[in-house]
């Protein structure tokens, strides 16, 4: 009974003083979509399965439809049917949680409010029994951890807190495996972080390449990119728009194209020579595994999603045809986007940022230029332990080239292995879970509430940031 | 009128509340995706960017920040409002602190916060720009002593942690490299045997010749890792990513249907791939913006 008062008394604290809650909530907080769940209570089982099933993606945003409604979080995913000039607001912008506002009004939606929020999995009952592990994207400004620590301290209260750099929690998974590596770790013992890990995290906003020792960033190595799949899909978006229909307030419908047609190439030259518009007038076959497709638009009055399908080069005039016949008004209304050159040259920028006049390095360089202020020592470590999470790596193709050009910058003596883990989006909320199994590091590293009322957000800040 | 002052050449001298004049130090990341170069001798210090002219840099900024937008247009979505009760059902909680509803209230966005950030810190470089140099160098001096240990240091010292995480398949190969890298004394010449025979390679009178030597140099010391470990992090604008290291040139693109870019409009600048993309541009597109 006295632990649900906001303030225990004296004597009861000083007993509780160095016990975090056992309970652990783990929040990775995306740009696009937040990662949370409950962590398992204990050590976590070889299948992944478990654990992640009690993980759950909500949309990290506030929602417009053109019926000016309004929807927050969870309700996007199932309440919304219109998808058309869909508006967003997010909380977190260049991958930092900057909004409180809006933020908090998503939290309380999914996790706090009896009546919203989705499952039990996801309820947080009572704060003070439970530990919050909160992920942010590295070299984040000082002001913004600081309003962080504020806000979830002091608005919810925590029982225990632990602010930690998202990229870095991977190495806490069961990366040997992945690998192919022989377990080394005895089965009994508690959970630890790998050795060393080369963490690309290609998110919604920018793509990190975080250098992990022990589950530890080394923070001189972190490097960013500021390009991520929100750029990718601005870009399709403004392409199609020139070439074909005006898409420019169909954020959500070309993210959807994006994800179901966007490939990264192996062969640059080669597929842009296949998909050259003069091909089919020099009297060339067109190849049964061509480039092009077809996307056929979502069709809202008819309760239509949008779909893929190979390239029909005589559809326009099929349809006339079958306008004479009389054929259903459904078939004449379809509206279909025909993708060619998009399809690859969308993601290429990820690679090759100068193809939008972009004066910086792609991936491959930026894992090198990460590299390069470490020692020596480090990079075959880290070049044969390279993971990539975040979801532009769902992308096919993606892992391959990242691989094949990471292979011919890096040192000849090095040994290249790139590897994404099942579920890549996912990943970095798993590997928080695993910590929170390792009871005595949690202890280490989080701060109670008692901590923080004592002690103040400066001194959170400092002892997050390693410097106590 | 031009108006000539003389700048002295540190950043300590004249701080000008608003703006200051800073010297030119080279490249700097946090500017080389924004600041358009303004050298007139285009072609003669760099070039890699001979066509882009300042109003083009303009033009790619501009399409970066359009990249960088969460919706088309401007719009403000406002939190939809809670009934009283709502709220009353947190019962358990405190109530809502100062600190708590300067945050909320805060409409500043993430630009407002970095800009704040800079400030602040190019406030803090004017106070002490002597200590964080010292600090910079030790740094330097970490990465710089590790790298040179590699050829000081014989692989016979205890291979260190980043073995464990290494592969299987890559131990035979560092085992190997590990007897060619030492002194060249019989005992070694006995063990190197032993590990062909064992890795089934092929022994040959080239295995010690310094030229074909390939070496793994070994990782840091402990000692090295903790000073690496407990160093801050990089401000926002340092760990942005660098030019590519790979001097291609940029690729081009036609502004039309996305095919190369062979031709290059005259009056604009735009790069089309062939006759009937042209017509297009310069029936609809072409502004002779350049």
């Amino acid at each position: 009974m006295g632990t649900t008062k906001p303030r225990p008394s004296g004597r009861n604290s000083a007993a509780q003083a160095q016990a975090l809650p056992n309970k652990t909530f783990i929040i990775d907080n995306g740009a696009y979509t937040m990662k949370a769940g409950y962590a398992p209570d204990l050590s976590p089982p070889d299948d992944e399965e478990i654990p992640l099933s009690a993980c759950t993606a909500i949309p990290n945003a506030i929602a417009k439809t053109r019926g000016n409604r309004i929807y927050v979080g969870a309700q996007i995913g199932t309440n919304v049917t219109d998808w058309n000039e869909m508006l967003f607001r997010r909380p977190v912008e260049k991958g930092y949680t900057v909004n409180w506002e809006a933020q908090k009004e998503i939290w309380e939606n999914s996790f706090f409010d009896e009546k919203t929020v989705r499952s039990k999995e996801l309820r947080v009952a009572e704060p003070e029994d439970v530990t919050l592990i909160f992920t942010e994207a590295p070299n984040a400004l000082p002001a913004l951890q600081k309003n962080a620590d504020e806000i979830i301290m002091e608005e919810w209260g925590f029982g225990g807190y632990l602010r930690c750099v998202g990229p870095s929690l991977n190495a806490w998974n069961e990366v040997q495996s992945l690998f192919g590596d022989p377990i080394l770790q005895k089965p009994d013992s508690a959970v630890s972080p790998t050795e060393c890990l080369l963490v690309v995290d290609s998110g919604y906003s920018h793509t990190i390449v975080t250098p992990v020792y022990k589950g530890q960033p080394l923070q001189r190595g972190i490097r960013r990119l500021d390009l991520g799949g929100k750029h990718l899909t601005n870009y399709l978006k403004e392409l199609v728009s020139i070439r074909q229909y005006n898409m420019v307030d169909e954020t959500y419908i070309m993210n959807e194209v994006k994800e179901s047609v966007c490939f990264v190439s192996n062969d640059f030259p080669g597929d842009l020579e296949q998909t050259w518009k003069g091909n089919g007038k020099r009297g060339q076959p067109e190849p049964s595994n061509s480039v092009v497709v077809d996307y056929v638009l979502p069709d809202p009055n008819g309760g239509k999603k949008g779909f893929m399908r190979p390239h029909d080069p005589l559809l326009s005039s099929k349809k006339r045809k079958a306008a004479f016949s009389g054929a259903s008004a459904e078939q004449l209304s379809e509206d279909v986007l025909v993708l060619g050159n998009e399809r690859f040259a969308v993601p290429e920028i990820l690679f090759t940022p100068s193809d939008i006049g972009m004066k910086t390095a792609g991936i491959p360089d930026l894992i090198l230029q990460s590299l390069s202020v470490l020692p020596t020592g480090l990079h075959p470590a880290f070049l044969a332990n390279v993971m990539v999470v975040g979801g532009n790596s769902l992308l096919p193709g993606f892992m391959e080239r990242l691989e094949t050009e990471l292979r011919q910058v890096a040192s000849a003596e090095c040994v290249v292995r790139v590897r994404r883990p099942k579920d890549a989006i996912r990943s970095t909320w798993l590997g928080a879970s695993r910590l929170a199994t390792n009871k005595e590091e949690l202890r280490r590293v989080a701060v109670t509430r008692q901590e923080y009322q004592e002690h103040g957000s400066t001194w959170v800040g400092r002892k997050f940031s390693g410097a106590l | 009128m031009y108006h000539v002052e003389v700048v002295p050449n540190t950043t300590t001298s004249h701080v000008t509340p608003g703006w200051t004049y800073v010297p030119d130090k080279g490249f700097d990341p946090a500017k080389a995706a924004i600041a358009p170069s303004l050298c007139r001798k285009r072609g003669i210090r760099d070039p890699a960017r001979t066509d882009v002219s300042s109003r083009q840099t303009n033009a790619i900024v501009r399409h970066l920040a359009e990249l960088d937008r969460e919706n088309h247009r401007d719009v403000a979505i406002s939190v939809p409002v809670r009934q009283l009760k709502d709220a009353a059902g947190r019962g358990t909680r405190t109530k809502t602190t100062s600190n708590v509803r300067r945050i909320l209230q805060s409409q500043k966005t993430f630009r407002n916060y970095l800009d704040d950030e800079e400030a602040a810190l190019a406030q803090a470089a004017s106070s002490a720009t002597a200590s964080t140099v010292a600090q910079r160098l030790s740094l330097n001096k970490i990465a710089k002593s590790s790298s040179s240990r590699r050829s000081s240091t014989p692989a016979a010292s205890p291979r260190p942690v980043p073995t464990a995480a290494r592969s299987k398949k890559d131990l035979p190969l560092a085992a190997s490299q590990k007897p060619s890298s030492t002194d060249n004394t019989p005992s070694n010449a006995q063990e190197d045997a032993s590990q062909h025979s064992e890795t089934g390679l092929i022994n040959s009178q080239h295995d010690n010749d310094p030229l074909l030597k390939s070496y793994i140099p070994s990782a840091p010391s402990e000692r090295i890792m903790r000073a690496l470990l407990s160093e801050p992090p990089l401000t926002y604008n340092a760990s942005r990513a660098g030019p590519p290291i790979t001097g291609k040139s940029s690729r081009k693109f036609c502004c039309i249907c996305g095919y190369w870019g062979k031709i290059r409009c005259r009056n604009c600048h735009q790069r089309t791939c062939g006759i009937e993309c042209y017509k297009v541009h310069e029936d609809s597109r072409c502004g002779a913006f350049f």
